[in-house]
């Protein structure tokens, strides 16, 4: 090609160039704020991302939420704070293992029991495993759906019923022990300490007693169960048909009617 | 039309690569119809199919970020296009260079998104990295006032790029499992070695890379302090002890007093830029990339390819570079804040850590805001070495971005079915 006609091109591609790269960039910007606002939106859905349980603290009550991985220990630091007697800044690091569980291991000089077995190098934590650190106990708790093995049942400590308690009507008792009753706590004929109401879920209001307590239609929104009461309403009115659909298909019973 | 066709073209990344295969497709064409040399109008066709498999067959494999992997074919096509321009032959390498760096991308995403355990692996990098930094003191060649190269046969290997990678991976499981004394005493032994060679670019990337991880694992600014000062006491005695960093400082201080001498290349280097101006003087039709002809730069195809690509394509596209550069670099981020583990959050760091401080030393250095070191620009310079290492640092990135999706779908199916305590 003649000098000057190349000359004459490659000016011109000059801001082809620059165009494209600059489309590109914007494209990039524009992909990657969508992006942020979709991963946004999916953490709103799923707010126990990351999660794995909850480890319970047995003497406060209070439970805190479970990461894949992390550090137990006193130190603001720590994904699982707890207080108390002998737990060090960084007492023990905790990673979830699919298959194996909740992986302990031990930070330098700390000591861990693992329903009450002293843990060495590491040791896998199952649900309802109990936690010793220090005067700390804590019960680990995992979500339903991990893939954890189903041992766990098994390594709960059973509850310490006293002796007295069982009987048997070879021994030649014919009616249980007199427990005391009411239950203790239970004296004044209130109920126990339930958890407070929650409030009603927007859209879902009609699920609710007078109370505040949640009905068994709380799968249905309010919108979802009038229609259905409407449309109950209506096919009875019209031929005071079952007010449930029939498995069996309609115009076929019709015939089996007539 | 169909669900998956009306998909197919929302997706944003085929329109970001429809975009980048013209880019490059004109672009080697351009110099094709320049030279008439029937290798050049091979690459218009072989580096938008590259770009092709890279962006789009690629993620059917694994799900893989589709930006990251757009933004990087886009700088690492840009870094064929420019050295083909300047040398054929260092083109057509960097070519080679560009496809086996993908494989290895490849091979690093599958290690980052299916290895469990990295403590065997850790203890080995560990120790395959000092043998491999103790090399070039033992068998290597001295070039530019380091000792940082050994020859295998005809092959050329600069060993400190691979350990870049080894330290990167090594200090983030370190820190990870809270063992940052060890971590420390590595990117100490690490810099030691890279002081014994002169590697004092080398250097200031490896010591970079380990304080921004310290800090990103501790959050401990008395840690970061002591390692600045360290770093400032290394410094100090490096301009002491070595006489080619006192001439780069003097270069830095003044290159108009060397023109003749040490300091001809960075003055070439701003003579380029300058004549480039915003829109550049137009692909092919520059000569900063040529040594041999009047106003052409030494190191063009290594140290300051940036400016020959200022000349070439005018100051506007050299942002866009940068941006694109930005952009790679907050994707990191944003993949670091994903992850599920302090392993995967803290590669991911540490990759994008990497790739802002060379990025920055070189072309801070290019432009007289540093004094020149000598790294190269990530994904554009000529080498096998380094496009290899910055391709494997996005497998690593690429490798976590993978696992985060996982974890992603395994929440939602955990939400599925309940994801309550039982």
């Amino acid at each position: 090609m003649a000098e000057g006609a190349y000359e004459l091109l490659a000016l011109a591609m000059r801001y082809v160039f620059v165009l494209i790269g600059a489309l590109m960039l914007w494209r990039a910007f524009r992909w990657m704020r969508r992006d942020a606002r979709q991963y946004q939106r999916d953490m709103r859905t799923l707010p126990d991302a990351g999660l794995v349980g909850e480890m319970v603290d047995l003497q406060t009550g209070r439970a805190q939420p479970l990461p894949r991985e992390g550090t137990i220990g006193s130190s603001r630091e720590c994904d699982i704070r707890i207080k108390g007697t002998g737990v060090l800044r960084n007492h023990a690091l905790f990673a979830f293992e699919e298959g194996k569980g909740l992986r302990v291991t031990p930070q330098r000089g700390a000591q861990v029991l693992l329903s009450g077995t002293p843990v060495k190098g590491y040791a896998h934590a199952l649900h309802g495993t109990q936690l010793q650190l220090g005067d700390a106990v804590l019960r680990v708790r995992l979500f339903a759906g991990l893939d954890v093995p189903f041992a766990a049942a098994y390594q709960m400590e059973a509850p310490d019923i006293p002796l007295e308690n069982f009987y048997s009507y070879e021994d030649g008792a014919d009616a249980a022990p007199s427990l005391p009753f009411p239950a203790p706590g239970f004296e004044d004929g209130a109920a126990a300490d339930f958890p407070p109401a929650e409030e009603p879920l927007p859209g879902y209001e009609g699920n609710y007693t007078d109370d505040g307590q949640m009905t068994w239609q709380y799968a249905y929104s309010l919108e979802e169960l009038r229609r259905a009461q409407a449309e109950m309403s209506a096919q009875e009115e019209e031929e005071g048909a079952l007010p449930y659909e029939s498995p069996v298909p309609r115009r076929r019973r019709r015939r089996k009617h007539e | 039309m169909s669900k998956n066709a009306s998909a197919r073209r929302r997706d944003p990344a085929r329109g970001m690569m429809a975009a980048s295969m013209l880019f490059f497709f004109v672009g080697f064409l351009l110099l094709a119809v320049k030279d008439g040399q029937w290798q050049c109008f091979l690459l218009s066709l072989i580096v938008p199919l590259i770009i092709y498999a890279g962006t789009a067959i690629l993620p059917r494999l694994f799900p893989a970020d589709k930006l990251l992997l757009s933004l990087t074919n886009f700088l690492c096509a840009l870094g064929v296009l420019i050295l083909y321009r300047i040398s054929p032959s260092r083109g057509l390498n960097q070519a080679v260079n560009y496809g086996v760096g993908v494989g290895c991308m490849v091979l690093c995403t599958l290690l980052v998104r299916y290895v469990k355990s990295w403590k065997t692996l850790t203890v080995l990098m560990m120790g395959g990295s000092m043998l491999l930094l103790s090399l070039p003191l033992l068998i290597g060649t001295e070039q530019n006032g380091a000792k940082n190269w050994i020859w295998i046969g005809s092959y050329s290997l600069q060993p400190s790029e691979i350990v870049k990678l080894a330290l990167l991976l090594c200090v983030s499981y370190l820190l990870s499992q809270r063992k940052a004394a060890l971590s420390i005493l590595f990117g100490g032994a690490c810099l030691v070695l890279l002081m014994l060679q002169k590697d004092l670019g080398t250097a200031l990337l490896y010591y970079g890379l380990c304080l921004v991880m310290l800090y990103a694992a501790t959050g401990s600014l008395a840690l970061v302090g002591a390692g600045l000062a360290g770093g400032a006491g290394a410094a100090a005695a490096g301009y002491h002890m070595f006489a080619h960093v006192k001439a780069r400082l003097a270069v830095w201080q003044d290159p108009w007093k060397y023109t003749q001498g040490i300091g001809l290349q960075i003055v070439r280097s701003f003579v380029a830029i300058a004549n480039g101006g915003l829109w550049g003087v137009g692909l092919g039709l520059g000569n900063a990339g040529n040594s041999t002809r009047a106003g052409g730069i030494p190191e063009a195809h290594n140290d300051f390819i940036f400016p020959v690509i200022l000349h070439e394509f005018g100051l506007i596209f050299g942002v866009i570079v940068l941006l694109m550069y930005l952009f790679i670099v907050i994707r990191a981020v944003m993949i670091a804040r994903r992850s599920n583990t302090a392993f995967h959050a803290l590669l991911s760091v540490g990759g994008a850590a990497l790739i802002t401080i060379q990025t920055f030393v070189i072309i801070a250095g290019n432009i007289k805001l540093i004094p020149l070191t000598g790294v190269t620009l990530p994904f554009i310079s000529y080498g096998g070495t380094s496009m290899v290492s910055s391709l494997c640092v996005i497998g690593f990135l690429q490798g976590v971005a993978s696992r985060n999706q996982a974890g992603v779908d395994e929440d939602r199916a955990l939400a599925m079915q309940g994801g309550d305590v039982p």
